[in-house]
């Protein structure tokens, strides 16, 4: 109901877009000028003193009778200084000149007097031009005279020949209004008729559309959307503090671009049930405009995160404890070097956990997917720890696990922005990001401290070894933190620094590289890689 | 997408925030113009005015009947700016009359005795019988004569006056002038309606006439502010399903 309330809105609301505009202006215009200044009547005034004992007629009433026996009434008036019968039939007038009983008619020279008459304006006479009809009298037609003033309104005012009456007057401003008019009522005859087809629908429109707001509006209510303490939306939040979050509606729920990672529970609305799929919502994917920022922890996605199947095509063993895993991803996976994607794990209650694996090669080189898996025994204390990597490693080629992503912001910093020197610190398989950066870096000099507890658990040294233009430092049981501390001191420079490996390594070079006044710009890492 | 377009996305959850607060205060409003355009609309002009109520009963003067000059008329009313041979229906019959419009009053006179004519409760009531459209005999409920309080619904200046209220659909009600005995003007429900539709849309809810009040400038000034924020969110609506679509 809602989300039909919102569609209908927002379509309504686009074909409505200009006519509401124009309503509002003209609405605007009229609420301004008022009634009086746009009746086209500043300088209009009505003639006194016009009695008839001065013109008296020569032809007497009971003749006017006698000639129209039929009428159904005969009204004898002055027009100026002379007499006039206006004598109404069933279906015609007729003006006939009181002295002569001949049809009435006034001349151009007696048309300006007329004019002159009813008018007190500060301009004088223009000129008198002969019409039959104009825009300005929609429902005149005949022999008649437009007599023009020179005033500051361009003031003319319209004499019907056929009786010399002072039709009306007409100036600058009533023409505007007269526009703002036929905007306003949608009536471009100028007869200002507001009951016609476009009008209409127009009206039944604009009806759908307030009524469809009041509805969201009273859902807004409803959700506290008013409350002037209410904390802000995530998606308010992380707008707020300029991340990068895609919105298409800006917060209405309809656009389905503002997904993020909840990691605690997070119950699911009813825009979210439509907009995301049941793999997303099992990984606790949500939208940032639907939920309140409390302080919870929240992961950013890009547009390119969705959930894939994954089909193993082979298993490397590099060590005793590390095994390399290659997978084909359905549909291609368009990630970026130093991106991990989450494998969703089943366990046993039917339910599923989430681990996080690191791209360990980069990307574009074919369909495969390359992830380093530790073996992880479990222990009493933590009969999970192992959970995800023994079911990972428990696949045979062929069988295929889910996974959702690419996720992650460590990635390489823009070459084109800057050119300084890459130095890579990784430990354990926390070599599997920086092997995708290292391979993944083309442009800047690259520097790779590699920690392992032993030379089998090297991995990829191969591969870095016979890179010619890598500068490799293998580093065997020793602390890698201090290789690195050691040759900063003989090679002093700006660098960018990117660090992976097990918590303790990671602490200890994040803790050197800010003793070095490193500045934090300049710093990455990623805590997935243990 | 510019670097431009990209920071005034960024901002998009505040165009909506806007959005919502105005559309509380003025939005109300919208809902108010929009009912009350609807009906102004959908009724036509001259129903409202209740033209279908009157029937058109040409009269021609009456005949064999020797009326008296105008110059007669002239000099018992030397002030006479306009004097109109007609007839009216007066005792249960027609006479011919002249009609004086002098000294900003209008009065009727018999055409043949030039005295004044007068119209009393019975002659109102044929006279609105005569005229009333939709049925024979007309189902008055009431003919009263109103001479101290106008209601609402007619000009003060329209005083003394003859309310003729019928008992139909419509509560339909004829004012007649008790000098000319012509109708007037008259009301009926879906008249009363488009009133008080009226005042909802200018929103004068004192005369239902000034339509320059500051209540309603305000309303439509806020309408437009209200009407902005919603322009840009349906841009930023857009924007994102033709980007969509480029990708796809």
């Amino acid at each position: 109901m809602m989300r039909f309330a919102q569609w209908l809105h927002r379509w309504v609301g686009l074909v409505m877009l200009i006519q509401v505009v124009l309503w509002v202006v003209s609405g605007f215009y009229f609420s301004t000028q008022g009634h009086h200044a746009m009746s086209g009547h500043q300088y209009k005034v009505n003639p006194t003193g016009l009695v008839i004992r001065h013109t008296m007629p020569e032809v007497g009433i009971d003749e006017v009778w006698q000639r129209y026996p039929r009428a159904l009434s005969i009204k004898l008036y002055r027009v100026a200084d002379e007499p006039q019968y206006r004598i109404e039939l069933a279906s015609e007038r007729v003006y006939l000149h009181g002295d002569t009983g001949q049809p009435w008619h006034t001349n151009a020279e007696q048309a300006k007097q007329l004019a002159v008459a009813t008018y007190d304006g500060p301009g004088s006479v223009n000129s008198v031009v002969p019409i039959t009809e104009t825009n300005e009298l929609v429902d005149w037609h005949g022999q008649g005279y437009q007599v023009l003033f020179d005033d500051d309104l361009n003031t003319r005012v319209y004499v019907d020949a056929a009786n010399g009456q002072v039709i009306d007057h007409r100036n600058t401003p009533w023409l505007i209004a007269d526009w703002a008019f036929k905007l306003h009522f949608m009536d471009y005859s100028g007869a200002r008729s507001f009951n016609h087809l476009l009008i209409y629908t127009a009206a039944l429109l604009a009806l759908w559309f307030t009524l469809s707001g009041a509805l969201l509006l009273v859902q807004n209510l409803r959700r506290g959307d008013f409350n002037p303490r209410r904390k802000p939306t995530l998606l308010e939040s992380l707008q707020h503090q300029n991340k990068p979050i895609a919105s298409g509606c800006g917060g209405g729920g309809t656009c389905g671009l503002c997904k993020v990672k909840i990691t605690e529970p997070t119950t699911v609305t009813t825009a979210e049930s439509h907009l995301l799929t049941a793999t997303e919502l099992s990984a606790g994917i949500r939208l940032a405009c639907q939920h309140r920022d409390h302080g919870q922890i929240v992961t950013l996605l890009n547009d390119q995160v969705r959930d894939f199947e994954l089909t193993l095509v082979g298993k490397y063993e590099h060590s005793e404890a590390i095994t390399e895993m290659v997978f084909d991803s359905a549909p291609v996976c368009d990630y970026q070097a130093g991106q991990f994607m989450q494998f969703k794990i089943p366990t046993a209650n039917s339910g599923a956990l989430f681990r996080h694996y690191s791209f360990a090669t980069k990307p574009g080189g074919n369909q495969q997917l390359h992830f380093l898996v530790r073996r992880v025994p479990g222990t009493k204390e933590f009969p999970r720890a192992g959970v995800g990597s023994s079911y990972l490693l428990s696949l045979q080629v062929g069988d295929s696990v889910n996974a959702f992503g690419p996720f992650g912001d460590f990635v390489a910093t823009d070459s084109s922005e800057t050119s300084r020197e890459q130095i890579y610190i990784a430990g354990g398989v926390g070599i599997a990001p920086i092997h995708a950066l290292v391979a993944n870096e083309h442009a800047r000099q690259r520097h790779l401290f590699h920690g392992a507890r032993t030379e089998e658990e090297l991995i990829f040294a191969d591969d870095f070894r016979a890179d010619a233009s890598l500068h490799y430092y293998p580093v065997i049981d020793k602390f890698v933190h201090e290789e690195v501390a050691t040759w900063l001191e003989q090679n002093p420079g700006d660098y960018d620094f990117y660090v992976c490996g097990p918590p303790a390594m990671l602490a200890a070079t994040l803790q050197l590289l800010a003793d070095k006044k490193i500045p934090k710009s300049r710093i990455r890492y990623d805590d997935f890689g243990i | 997408m510019t670097i431009a377009a990209g920071q005034a996305k960024q901002s998009s959850s505040k165009w909506r925030v806007w959005h919502r607060w105005l559309s509380l205060i003025f939005g109300v409003q919208m809902v108010i113009w929009s009912i009350s355009g609807a009906y102004m609309v959908f009724f036509e002009l001259s129903f409202i005015h209740g033209n279908h109520l009157v029937q058109s009963t040409p009269q021609e003067l009456p005949n064999a009947t020797s009326v008296r000059s105008v110059q007669d008329v002239i000099d018992a009313y030397p002030r006479a700016r306009e004097v109109t041979l007609q007839s009216a229906f007066v005792d249960g019959e027609w006479v011919a009359v002249y009609k004086i419009f002098a000294h900003r009053q209008t009065f009727l006179v018999n055409a043949q005795t030039l005295h004044t004519v007068e119209f009393n409760e019975a002659d109102i009531r044929a006279n609105a019988e005569r005229l009333y459209a939709p049925s024979k005999p007309a189902p008055i409920a009431s003919v009263l004569l109103l001479t101290q309080n106008a209601p609402s619904e007619i000009s003060p200046s329209l005083l003394p006056i003859w309310q003729v209220n019928f008992d139909d659909f419509g509560s339909s009600s004829f004012y007649m002038s008790p000098i000319t005995g012509e109708l007037i003007t008259k009301r009926h429900d879906f008249w009363r309606g488009f009133d008080i539709f009226w005042m909802l849309h200018i929103m004068d809810y004192e005369t239902r006439e000034d339509i320059t009040n500051w209540l309603l400038r305000s309303f439509i000034l806020g309408t437009g502010l209200l009407s902005i924020t919603g322009i840009v969110l349906l841009v930023f609506t857009i924007g994102r399903s033709r980007r969509k679509g480029a990708q796809s």
